[in-house]
């Protein structure tokens, strides 16, 4: 889960990593009160969970006279898809250097992956692709509780004594916050010293409970909803209904969709052995889909039992059509209790996924 | 066959847990139905002196290993606790550790793998549905029904995807050498490069199925690594870019790991790479 900047901000802040002089606003008369802490130009900072939020009109720099109605006029709109329900107000910097400074779990390695560059404020991809030489990188050992000198010096160079520090408390932060990724960029000097400008902190999902944070940011309504029932799901833009069990089937299921000419309305999968509750939770909810004109159930019991499985179906009462593939663990008996009733049965996930999209053209 | 056969004596660590007490029997029996040796002992703290499905329960793997001999272990512990265990089995030395939880923290993951392969012991998983082997072992939760014995080898990240594979295979007449589920979380022990390197020294296995999908970049490095004859699928031709499909480690970031790139890779490694599940069978048979 990605925490607002100033939320990462303030761990930083907590953790000995300067940061600027800032407040969160969430309506332009909270900033009048408060516009003495900034100097004469202030930076108003949208807090919505997106990159690129500068290009997209998210970051403005105004003076102090204007700054209430310019956090009034950004407050009305959305940046990328996301309303605008929280402003950081930051003093703006005098910047001398940018530089990037993250700390990501590395798949490959399996292992912390620390990144600096000597270029800040840029996409650091970007960076890589252009000067790959100018992008330094270690891995720290996991069993390790701080960055060792000589990685540092690798990594940092000539600016080891200034940045190491911060190197390490971010380290510390990435470790205690179960960070997938904690990121300042740019880390900028100033005449008052080094100052985290910019900070990113991605929680692994988890460990969201040892870190006592909520889950259901950055998620639809029913996205939450479908959490709630204990499903992996995702909304998708298509007309197609598509529950499964797994989220390997249930991701092959809405790709099958797609090269069949269909489109996908939603990702859910109900999990390993779902019962008939579970089941006719799954089916109302994706019926419940203002988009949905035809559902497909991707069953392949394991441990998940067929007959359980039908008789959600039934129970769920929707008026959409349902093709269903159901196969494993008791799969003739549930075929038995769907017969006759105006389901339409497959074998395979190939014939389902075709007379679905087939019903849809 | 890879990693474990009839031979191997297995612990159960959080045996006297739903999942533990659900599974040991199926991993039994299907132990008995081959003639191997299969459940030894469950190790659950606290617990010891209970039976699970007639498995004696141990206080500690080292107190199970005192009575037992075992080659490996496989850790169905909920999350806040099973990489203590997976830890406990790499210090008393168990080689193979099977890790099926789920939701387990990334950080936890980190130290307890790298801890382990300190030690010299591989980890499978987590989050991962395990490992069978037609007709000698299974250690953990694919379903054996689906399988029969053969000369191809799967690797997957998935579970039901890989079932899915499996059943397809066998229904169209191709065995299975030895299937591995190596997990949906972003940080996982025996990589697909790992795997492939066991497949690589294992006579039977003459192809691989090769079963990824979106985050990361495990599915080039591995096939980049091997010269065995490979088929691959990859999920997620279709999923959106920041959003978890289901798996912690399914996910596209920052523009990487999209299913199309991964896809787009293989295919310049002269790799055959499969539209679908269903066109696995007829693909591998070329190679048999």
């Amino acid at each position: 889960m990605r925490l607002a900047e100033y939320e990462a901000k303030e761990i930083l802040k907590t953790y000995g990593i300067p940061v600027p002089a800032g407040a969160v606003i969430r309506s332009p008369g909270e900033l009048g009160p408060r516009l003495g802490e900034f100097g004469d130009e202030i930076v108003l900072k949208a807090q919505v969970p997106v990159g690129g939020r500068g290009k997209a009109g998210g970051i403005i720099v105004t003076g102090k006279g204007e700054a209430v109605s310019r956090a009034a006029a950004l407050f009305g709109k959305e940046i990328r898809g996301f309303p605008v329900r929280e402003i950081l107000a930051e003093e703006r910097l005098a910047i001398g250097k940018e530089y990037y400074l993250s700390i990501a779990v590395d798949r490959s390695s399996r292992q912390p992956l620390v990144l600096f560059a000597e270029a800040g404020g840029v996409e650091i991809e970007a960076v890589a692709r252009e000067r790959p030489e100018a992008v330094r990188r270690i891995i720290v050992s996991p069993l390790l509780a701080e960055i060792p000198p000589f990685a540092l010096r690798d990594l940092l160079g000539d600016l080891a004594k200034d940045l190491a520090p911060v190197a390490n408390r971010l380290y510390r932060i990435f470790r205690e916050k179960d960070a997938i990724l904690a990121e300042i960029n740019p880390l900028v000097t100033t005449p008052k010293g080094i100052c985290a400008a910019d900070a990113k902190i991605i929680v692994d999902e988890s460990a969201l409970a040892r870190q006592k944070l909520g889950k259901g940011r950055a998620k639809t309504d029913r996205e939450q909803q479908a959490e709630a029932h204990g499903f992996s799901y995702v909304d998708l833009d298509g007309d197609i209904g598509v529950i499964g069990n797994g989220a390997g089937l249930t991701m092959a299921t809405i790709d099958l969709i797609a090269l069949y000419g269909g489109k996908a309305a939603n990702f859910l999968d109900v999990g390993g052995g779902a019962d008939r509750e579970r089941v006719k939770h799954a089916v109302q909810l994706v019926a419940g889909l203002p988009s949905v004109k035809v559902i497909v159930l991707n069953i392949l019991g394991g441990i998940t039992r067929c007959d359980e499985v039908a008789k959600g179906i039934l129970e769920a009462g929707i008026a959409q059509k349902v093709m269903v593939r159901l196969a494993g663990v008791n799969e003739d008996e549930g075929r038995a209790l769907l017969a006759g009733k105006g389901y339409t049965m497959f074998e395979t996930m190939d014939e389902a996924v075709l007379a679905a999209a087939g019903a849809i053209r | 066959m890879i990693y474990a056969d009839r031979s191997t004596g297995v612990i159960v660590t959080g045996a006297t847990g739903n999942q533990g007490k659900f599974h040991i029997p199926f991993m039994n029996a299907y132990a008995r139905q081959v003639g191997g040796k299969g459940i030894v002992a469950g190790v659950t703290p606290g617990k010891g002196g209970q039976e699970v499905s007639g498995v004696p329960v141990y206080n500690s793997i080292r107190e199970a290993l005192r009575e037992h001999d075992a080659g490996a272990a496989v850790v169905f512990v909920p999350a806040g606790a099973a990489m203590d265990s997976v830890m406990e089995c790499a210090y008393a030395g168990i080689g193979l550790i099977v890790t099926i939880t789920e939701q387990i923290p990334v950080h936890d993951t980190m130290k307890a793998i790298e801890y382990a392969r300190l030690q010299g012991s591989a980890v499978i998983g987590p989050n991962c549905p395990g490992l069978l082997s037609p007709g000698e072992c299974k250690l953990g939760i694919i379903p054996a029904q689906l399988a029969t014995r053969g000369n191809v080898g799967v690797v997957s990240r998935s579970g039901t995807l890989t079932y899915e594979v499996i059943h397809e295979l066998t229904r169209a007449g191709i065995g299975q050498s030895t299937v591995v589920g190596i997990g949906g979380d972003p940080v996982i022990g025996q990589t697909f490069t790992d795997v492939l390197g066991q497949f690589e020294g294992d006579p039977e296995t003459k192809a691989v199925v090769l079963i990824g999908e979106v985050g990361g970049s495990l599915e080039e490095e591995g096939a980049a690594s091997t010269d065995l004859p490979l088929v691959a699928y990859v999920a997620g031709v279709t999923a959106p870019p920041e959003k978890r499909m289901g798996h912690a480690g399914a996910i596209i970031e920052g523009g990487e790991g999209d299913a199309r790139s991964k896809i787009r890779r293989l295919d310049g490694m002269g790799i055959a790479v499969a539209e679908r599940p269903g066109e696995i069978p007829d693909l591998i048979r070329g190679y048999l």
